[in-house]
């Protein structure tokens, strides 16, 4: 065996995975399946209308990478369990066991070549939910530790360390303190300042940590624009981190352990809203799954920031020189934020305000394709080659546009967008929505 | 898996070019590093400075350090940072100093 086939650790498990694991794969699988998961397993017709959809599909042209093969391999699994003709004659309804074969397929088709960006379903002509049944089977391979070990490593980082960095809590004050600095300077007010922990506040903002970690030029941004707004808000000095990979991962229990967090950091600190940055999957995941894993409602508002921006100029609490931005802007829509999670129309409604030239990507909105960086893909390092394959479509969409500048408002989309624009030699700027607001603020008081 | 050769040495990359085994780092790794991963023919002292602090800071605590930590020990502006190195203080800097790759959206 040369060294460039050589099995990992992770490979090495699949490989030699027990009776007694597979047996408790299965019964999370049997367990998690609900009524409309049971019926749409049961009814892909194979018509291949959602090749179009995928990037995975149209970069690679590989049948592992389309999306009703990889439903199919759900499907197989499920019929040999539950459908009669699938327990007796397998070979007739391809149903198929949950073995170390499947569970290899799986882990190279559901983890390998999908960012779970729900474009497939657009297509498909029966309204199957294929990412989510893609989920499902991640969190079947989840309960036996299945999750591939760059993607787990980011999970148990924010289970164990509070944030998916593991930032201690010291370096997250400093660093709030050195921005305060920065803020008082780029308004020329030594009053200015990022509230923390503050009680009774109208907003509660969450961040992704990569910002305060190495890009805190968007939280700068963010803090002028409260600062303009004149807005009651603060930070929090433990939980503040917006992301939650339990969502990629497939890891419920995660999912629920890092989404309850944010929970009691708003009970702690009664605020009114909980605002959620520019996170595409941290929107999704505290916007609306959030109460599933946890099992009951919030009691509180949840917002986007970029809803809370769009209200800001709605109602005249900040003005905005689009002169200030005179380059031509591009704006990316993250699935997560968009697709899946319903915020449209306010990030158009922000640039057209902010910005002096802006033109929209085709196709655009719900009908976006993928950056490639999304449901895990950026922390895979085993399947990176694909995901930056499987980007080019987003690098032409990108191109077409004749943009210097691209906003995505998603720190995920922000680095998988970054290497793109390396690898495809695409000589833009990647920034976030706040950043440009921040740039076109005329602060009058 | 990519491989670059060091002082005749073959090293192992992972597939996104950080080095497999942090230990095996040394300057002349940070050298043939910047070159393939990063494009740059030469490394400034204000490079060094970026380079020296990360390595240092992730002996002694297996982390990379926040980037605030690298403005104030270097004394360098946030922007200038991002210019020393293109692809960011994590996919640029760290990778240079040999660290793993940073859990997170990175």
């Amino acid at each position: 065996m040369s060294e460039d086939t050589k099995k990992d650790s992770y490979e090495e498990h699949i490989s030699g995975l027990t009776p007694a694991e597979l047996a408790k794969a299965l019964q999370t699988f049997c367990d998690k399946i609900e009524f409309g998961d049971a019926a749409q397993l049961n009814s892909c017709l194979h018509c291949g209308l959602c090749a179009d959809t995928c990037h995975y599909y149209l970069a690679s042209g590989e049948l592992e990478a389309l999306p009703a093969y990889k439903l199919n391999l759900v499907s197989a699994v499920f019929k040999n369990q539950h459908t009669r003709l699938g327990k007796i004659t397998p070979a007739l309804t391809g149903a198929k066991a949950l073995d170390a074969d499947m569970v290899s397929r799986w882990v190279d088709s559901l983890y390998g070549r999908c960012s779970l960006c729900g474009r497939c379903a657009l297509n498909c002509t029966l309204g199957i939910n294929i990412s989510r049944l893609i989920r499902l089977a991640r969190t079947t391979l989840a309960s036996v530790n299945l999750v591939p070990p760059e993607l787990q490593s980011t999970v148990n980082t924010a289970v164990d360390k509070g944030n998916n960095m593991g930032i201690p809590r010291q370096e997250w004050l400093d660093t709030l303190q050195w921005l305060d600095e920065e803020l008082q300077q780029e308004v020329s007010d030594s009053a200015a300042h990022l509230p923390i922990d503050q009680s009774d506040t109208r907003l509660f903002y969450t961040v992704n940590p990569r910002e305060p970690k190495f890009f805190p030029l968007s939280l700068l941004a963010t803090a002028k624009i409260f600062y303009a707004a004149e807005e009651s808000w603060t930070f929090s000095s433990d939980y503040y981190d917006v992301t939650n990979y339990g969502l990629f991962s497939g890891d419920d229990e995660a999912s629920g352990v890092i989404s309850a967090r944010l929970r009691d950091s708003m009970h702690k600190l009664r605020a009114n809203t909980l605002v959620l940055g520019e996170c595409g999957h941290g929107y999704n995941a505290n916007r609306w799954e959030a109460p599933e894993w946890l099992a009951g409602a919030y009691g509180f508002e949840v917002k986007s920031i970029l809803e809370i921006i769009a209200d800001y100029i709605r109602q005249g609490r900040i003005k905005l020189d689009p002169s200030r931005n005179q380059k031509r802007v591009t704006l990316h829509d993250p699935c997560n934020l968009v697709r899946l999670g319903g915020i449209i129309e306010e990030q158009r409604f922000i640039l057209k305000r902010a910005v002096s030239d802006f033109v929209e990507m085709y196709p655009n909105r719900a009908q976006n394709f993928c950056c490639g960086g999304g449901g895990g893909q950026l922390s895979m390092t085993r399947f990176s080659k694909r995901r930056i394959e499987a980007g080019k479509i987003k690098a032409e969409q990108i191109r077409a546009t004749g943009a210097k500048i691209v906003v995505a408002p998603c720190h995920n989309c922000v680095d998988q967008l970054s290497e793109l624009n390396k690898e495809y030699k695409l000589g833009v700027e990647i920034k976030t929505v706040s950043e440009m607001v921040a740039e076109a603020l005329v602060i009058e008081h | 898996m990519t491989y670059i050769e060091v002082g005749g040495k073959q090293l192992e990359l992972n597939d996104e070019g950080f080095l497999s085994d942090p230990q095996q780092w040394d300057k002349s790794v940070a050298a043939v590093l910047a070159k393939a991963e990063e494009g740059l023919e030469n490394l400034s002292e204000e490079h060094w400075a970026v380079i020296n602090f990360i390595r240092e800071h992730y002996e002694q605590t297996k982390l990379a350090p926040m980037v605030r930590s690298i403005c104030k020990t270097t004394g360098l502006p946030l922007r200038r940072v991002y210019e020393l190195f293109p692809s960011g203080p994590a996919k640029g800097a760290c990778k240079l100093a040999g660290l793993p790759k940073p859990d997170g959206c990175v």
